[in-house]
């Protein structure tokens, strides 16, 4: 089979831009394990960061990334190019984690992190540093992770899509199902949100 | 300063980040900031607000581009191959079943007339028939049969 050859180095690959949509398509319609290989590698922070921002904690995060791409494994043919791969990347993402809360309680994503949940933004510098310098920064790290607890998961959604991403509003409003207007909408007051909380200023 | 232009800014800074604004509100924007200080705050705060927002760290769980990796390829390995000879094979079968089913009448005069010049009992021809009937289906049975147990053996 040939999932079971050890993987190269993606040579095939080497090449790709992750804007090559169409290259992407071929390869999920063929589940390519070089491509599957290489889009995990490259788009795992970015999917794990929107996956964190989404559910607000990393076990859930992890186990929805993973899930994400058995998702993508199992849908690829449904790729055709015609979107940017990220965009597509995190529909799935998005989806899943919706199902999952539909199921838990039939309510909207901004219950994701209602004041009842325990979970807190589980972020951690990836830089070692002097124990003093730790402290400061898990202290800074706290009260970042509260102050973004305080803004409605679906403001927080678009932020991350918009300023985290970079996408365009009209990428967002294919991710979110929604019509631009909203993302906009949603996006002025994530923005007023996220000024007011970060920085302690007046609403 | 009119309350209508401090509006103005406020939302010119935030369309700056999230739509995009002219030239010509640029202009306007930076002169009025220029002059307030409160909507200079204000776009101070937001730029700061978004630039500790891009700047986040967050560290990946141990191994989960691999672990990852693992898993997709165990799932490959359990999902239905896609097999364009199969899709092929079931088309022929499909050709032929429609041809078999326009031809029966046509098969069984024939048998009729072999069975009747020849002299044979009408339950021998008519056995015929049936034979004429099963072989290719036996046939194609046998085929995708003889694909899985090359696939099995490939796996192993």
């Amino acid at each position: 089979m040939i999932w079971a050859i050890p993987f190269s180095s993606g040579a095939r690959y080497a090449s790709l831009m992750t804007d090559d949509t169409k290259s992407i398509a071929r390869g999920l319609k063929h589940r390519d394990p070089e491509l599957f290989d290489l889009l995990i590698e490259q788009y795992q922070f970015r999917l794990f960061r929107y996956l964190l921002h989404l559910t607000a904690s990393r076990e859930r995060a992890e186990d929805f990334f993973q899930e994400t791409w058995v998702r993508v494994l199992e849908r690829g043919a449904q790729y055709d190019g015609k979107w940017k791969f990220e965009a597509w990347l995190f529909t799935i993402a998005r989806n899943l984690v919706l199902d999952w809360h539909r199921r838990k309680k039939p309510e909207s994503l901004d219950s994701l992190t209602g004041p009842d949940e325990d979970a807190t933004f589980d972020v951690k510098d990836e830089k070692s540093a002097s124990p003093l310098e730790s402290y400061l920064n898990q202290e800074q790290r706290e009260d970042m992770d509260a102050s973004l607890e305080k803004i409605p998961a679906v403001y927080r959604e678009v932020l991350v899509l918009r300023f985290q991403e970079e996408m365009q509003l009209e990428e967002i409003a294919g991710v979110l199902s929604t019509p631009v207007s909203t993302v906009k909408s949603r996006l002025y007051r994530g923005l007023e949100s996220l000024r007011v909380v970060m920085t302690g200023g007046a609403a | 300063m009119n309350g209508n232009l401090h509006s103005r800014a406020q939302l010119l800074i935030a369309q700056q980040r999230i739509e995009g604004i002219s030239a010509e509100e640029q202009t306007w924007l930076s002169a009025h900031v220029a002059e307030c200080e409160s909507c200079s705050a204000l776009q101070s705060q937001t730029a700061q607000a978004l630039s500790a927002f891009r700047s986040m760290n967050i560290e990946l769980p141990k191994n989960l581009a691999a672990r990852t990796q693992l898993r997709v390829r165990m799932r490959a390995e359990k999902l239905p191959t896609h097999n364009p000879g199969r899709l092929l094979l079931w088309a022929i079968a499909g050709v032929s079943w429609l041809l078999g089913l326009a031809s029966a009448p046509l098969v069984w005069r024939g048998f009729e007339w072999v069975g009747g010049e020849l002299g044979l009992p009408k339950i021998v021809w008519q056995l015929g028939v049936a034979l004429w009937w099963l072989v290719p289906g036996v046939v194609a049975t046998g085929a995708v049969l003889l694909q899985k147990w090359a696939r099995a053996e490939r796996t192993e």
